[in-house]
């Protein structure tokens, strides 16, 4: 009986994985043109940093309206703060990931706990490097490197590194459908400049963010007093 | 929660249109003075630099923009970077309009509606009727420089806001700074510049978007 169950378990897994794209072993052949890939493409803050972005809004390919978003970054310990805020100043929402999720402030239309929840999930997907284990690395049939990360809730994060030291991160459910895909358009500057993340989940939606500033932080990561920490 | 969105709307809307008052209240020791001095106002328009200072903040956000306002409820609070976003209002009408997709879309969100319940004050701030605003009590201190304090009394309010500090420079009579204190760690500081008063203002600027 039990090795039924495995068999059974085993199909569904592999069923689970059948949209993940195919990943190749980098050099399969010595004379193989492709180049090996040692490490994996890694767009991540390694160090703390500060960031604001313009974030425009569209939900089913319309524009909504744009708004302030400004991030702040602590990769070592796993640590993400960010507010929303109006042209005018006024802030819509303050959260924090320490790493449990703490809301500050929210204002409607973003009151709700699964939007904090998802927006940390979102900037932790953009700005960290996937929590979890890497379960694959090689190229893609276009020859892109990739390394595929298995998160602790069982999800992947594939991470590709495209030509002209593009990238672009896509969130897969244990069932391998996709969630959320990540394309960075860096221009000479820096390479948070332009950002685009699709949700394609309850709702689908894109961010388009432009980024206003960029500073690394020198300081320990210090938690809000104010707000309610998430049970 | 849509109840304190709209009177943190109201209040900082307020607070933004405070540096309206003209150089002449700096000569005025009592509230009822500035309602006096309030009635010759007929347009301003000025640029303005918003610092927002947050504990997420590295450093203030900085803003830029102008504002125009003409007698009786007429007005324009236009932030030019880093987000475009221009507030029409006139004729009990208020739009907002926000830079979405490259373009100036208007903003039809229950916020613009917080606008309108805004206008009603403001027409009081307008006639210099600082201190009828029951959500606020108004304290006016010379010195160096004049500052109006605004302290909200009702509790909702109170965790938002702690107070708001209109500052005058007395020597050259003209309106330095509004500082809005939500908390300790939490404040927006307006600072103006070229601030003209009775100068005319084309009707088009209450009423174009670009």
């Amino acid at each position: 009986m039990k090795s039924v169950r495995l068999l059974a378990l085993t199909v569904l897994l592999l069923a689970s994985c059948s949209t993940l794209p195919v990943i190749h072993p980098a050099s399969p052949q010595p004379e193989a043109k492709v180049p090996a890939c040692p490490v994996c493409p890694s767009p991540f803050f390694k160090a703390p940093h500060h960031l604001v972005h313009i974030i425009d809004v569209r939900v089913a390919g319309k524009a909504q309206g744009a708004v302030i978003g400004v991030t702040l970054i602590h990769p070592s310990a796993q640590f993400v703060s960010c507010a929303i805020m109006t042209a005018e100043g006024i802030t819509l929402f303050e959260a924090e990931a320490t790493p449990g999720l703490k809301i500050i402030r929210a204002l409607p239309p973003f009151d709700s706990r699964d939007f904090a929840r998802n927006m940390i999930e979102d900037i932790k997907l953009i700005f960290l490097a996937p929590e979890g284990q890497v379960a694959a690395k090689g190229i893609l049939a276009d020859g892109a490197e990739i390394c595929r990360w298995q998160t602790t809730n069982a999800e992947f994060v594939d991470v590709v590194a495209g030509p002209r030291e593009t990238f672009e991160i896509t969130r897969y459910a244990a069932s391998g459908r996709w969630k959320r895909r990540v394309k960075f358009k860096h221009d000479a500057d820096n390479f948070y400049q332009h950002i685009e993340l699709t949700a394609k989940d309850a709702f689908n939606y894109s961010l388009l963010m432009t980024l206003v500033e960029s500073e690394p932080v020198e300081s320990e990561p210090q938690t809000n007093n104010r707000g309610l920490q998430d049970k | 929660m849509k109840n304190n969105l709209i009177k943190l709307s109201r209040f900082i809307l307020l607070t933004l249109l405070l540096f309206i008052l003209p150089p002449r209240i700096v000569l005025a020791d009592t509230f009822e003075q500035l309602r006096r001095n309030s009635a010759d106002i007929k347009t301003v328009q000025a640029r303005f630099v918003q610092k927002k200072l947050m504990k997420i903040l590295a450093k203030p956000l900085i803003s830029e923009g102008r504002f125009f306002y003409a007698s009786p409820d007429s007005f324009r609070w236009e932030y030019l970077k880093p987000l475009r976003s221009v507030v029409l209002s006139g004729k009990g009408v208020t739009k907002r309009y926000i830079m979405s997709g490259g373009k100036m879309a208007e903003d039809k969100s229950g916020g613009v509606k917080a606008m309108g319940i805004v206008l009603g004050e403001i027409t009081n701030w307008m006639s210099g009727k600082f201190d009828q605003n029951t959500s606020f009590k108004a304290a006016l201190q010379e010195g160096r420089n004049t500052l109006i304090t605004l302290t909200p009394v009702e509790q909702n309010m109170a965790g938002m806001i702690e107070k708001i500090e209109i500052s005058v420079v007395r020597k050259t009579m003209v309106v330095k700074s509004v500082k809005i204190i939500e908390d300790k760690n939490t404040a927006t500081v307006i600072n103006f510049s070229n601030v003209e008063i009775n100068k005319g203002i084309n009707a088009s600027i209450f009423q174009d978007v670009e």
